[in-house]
C-alpha cells in the first residue's frame, strides 16, 4: 500500500511540534484522508497511553538499563552456570568463616569522652522516673546508676531551665522551692548529665518529657 | 424515491465524519472540556444546514468544507470563552485515553504491548514519545544514527499495533 506523504506529520501534530502552516494543512488533510485519519487516531491513543504510564518505562532509563544488561550479558557469558554457582558458594563459605568461625577479641568496650559542648545521639543513662504523664507534682526524679565515683548533673525544664543540681547518687529529690514552681497542667522535661572523676562528660540521657495532670 | 437517498446520504456523513469533527474539537479544547459534544452537534448541524441551503456547491471535497466549518465554529467558540474567562481554556496535553469502551479496550493493549516490547524499542519509545526528543536528540543520546532512531520507532508501533490487532 502506498504511503500517503502527510502520514510524516502524524507524530509532529499529536506532539504539537508542527508549524501553525502544517497543523492546518496536515488538519484539512486527515478530514480528505480516512487512512491517515485512522492511523492518526491510532497514534494518538498510543502516545497518551505512553504519557500517562511512566511507570511503564520507570527503572528502564536508556543508559543505565543498556549497562545494566551489557554487564549481566558479560557475566553470563563470561562464567557458565556451574561456574556461577561455585562462585556463590564460595563467596557465602567465605563470609561464614569471617562471621561465625574466626574468634572475635573480646575485651573491655571502648571509653569515648565527650566536652560538655559536644553533641551527643542517642542515650546511655536510663531515665526511670518520672517518665510518664503525672497524677502530682513528682517529689523525687529517678535514673539507672552508671558506675562508681560518677556525678550527675539532673536539669529540669518548663519552658526554659527550672532547676539544675549535681549529685553522685542515682536520684534526688526536689527541694520544696522548686517544687512551689511547677504547677499542675504544664509539661515539664528533665535530662541527665554523667560525669567522670576527671569531670569530663561521659553520658547524657534523652530528654523526657511528661506533663502534671490539671486537679 | 430522492427523500429516502437525502437520508441516506445524511446518515452517511454523519457516520463519516462525526469521529473526525469529535478528534478536531477534543484537540483543540481538550477532552476534558464539557463542551466539546455540544460543539461537535452545532458543526453537525450547521454542516447539514449549509448542504440542504446549497451553501456546499461543490468547489471544494465534502472533507474540506467540514473542515473548514468545524475551525470556524472552534475560533468563535474559543474567542466567546476569551471574552468571559480572559483567558482561552488551555486543554490538557494528554488527556487518559478513556473516551469509549472501544479506546479503553485498545489503549489496555497498548499498555501490554509497551510492557512487552525489548528495552531497545521501549528505549526509543520513552525518548521519542515521552520525552519528546527529536529524533537527532535521540540519535546523539543513544550513539545510533537518525535513520535508524527511525526504524526502531517504526519497529516499535508496528509491534503495538500487532498487539492492538489481536
Amino acid at each position: 500500500m502506498k504511503k500517503c506523504r502527510f502520514e510524516g506529520l502524524i507524530d509532529g501534530y499529536l506532539l504539537n511540534k508542527l508549524s501553525e502552516r502544517d497543523k492546518e494543512a496536515f488538519e484539512e488533510h486527515y478530514f480528505n484522508c480516512s487512512s491517515c485519519f485512522q492511523k492518526l487516531q491510532e497514534r494518538d491513543i498510543i502516545i497518551r497511553t505512553v504519557k500517562n504510564n511512566p511507570d511503564l518505562f520507570e527503572q528502564k532509563e536508556p543508559a543505565r538499563s543498556s549497562v545494566m544488561a551489557n554487564l549481566r550479558r558479560e557475566v553470563a557469558s563470561f562464567f557458565t552456570p556451574k561456574q556461577l554457582a561455585l562462585a556463590g558458594v564460595t563467596a557465602a563459605l567465605f563470609v561464614a568463616i569471617i562471621f561465625v568461625v574466626v574468634p572475635r577479641p573480646e575485651g573491655p568496650a571502648p571509653v569515648f569522652l565527650l566536652t560538655d559542648e559536644e553533641a551527643i545521639r542517642g542515650s546511655s543513662i536510663t531515665l526511670i522516673s518520672p517518665v510518664i504523664d503525672m497524677y502530682q507534682i513528682p517529689t523525687s526524679f529517678e535514673w539507672k546508676k552508671l558506675g562508681e565515683d560518677i556525678e550527675y548533673q539532673v536539669a529540669i525544664y518548663n519552658s526554659e531551665l527550672l532547676w539544675k543540681t549535681n549529685t553522685k547518687e542515682n536520684r534526688i529529690t526536689l527541694p520544696d522551692d522548686i517544687k512551689a514552681k511547677m504547677v499542675p497542667g504544664e509539661k515539664y522535661s528533665w535530662q541527665v548529665k554523667a560525669f567522670g572523676s576527671d569531670g569530663s562528660l561521659i553520658a547524657v540521657s534523652s530528654r523526657v518529657q511528661f506533663t502534671i495532670a490539671a486537679q | 424515491m430522492p427523500t429516502k437517498k437525502v437520508d441516506e446520504d445524511i446518515r452517511e456523513l454523519v457516520v463519516r465524519y462525526r469521529p473526525i469533527i469529535t478528534f478536531r474539537v477534543r484537540k483543540a479544547l481538550g477532552a476534558s472540556n464539557t463542551d466539546c459534544e455540544d460543539l461537535v452537534s452545532e458543526i453537525i448541524s450547521q454542516v447539514l444546514e449549509k448542504i440542504k441551503t446549497g451553501e456546499f456547491r461543490g468547489e471544494s471535497s465534502l472533507g474540506t468544507f467540514v473542515y473548514t466549518i468545524s475551525s470556524r465554529r472552534i475560533v468563535d467558540y474559543i474567542r466567546e470563552k476569551t471574552k468571559i474567562m480572559k483567558y482561552a481554556p488551555e486543554p490538557l496535553p494528554f488527556p487518559d485515553p478513556q473516551e469509549t469502551l472501544e479506546t479503553q479496550e485498545t489503549a489496555n493493549k497498548v499498555r501490554k504491548a509497551l510492557s512487552k516490547l525489548k528495552p531497545k524499542y521501549r528505549d526509543i519509545i520513552y525518548l521519542y514519545y515521552y520525552q519528546e526528543l527529536n529524533r537527532e536528540e535521540v540519535a546523539a543520546k543513544l550513539g545510533i544514527s537518525t535513520r535508524k532512531v527511525s526504524e526502531l520507532v517504526n519497529y516499535a508501533l508496528k509491534l503495538i499495533r500487532n498487539e492492538i490487532k489481536k
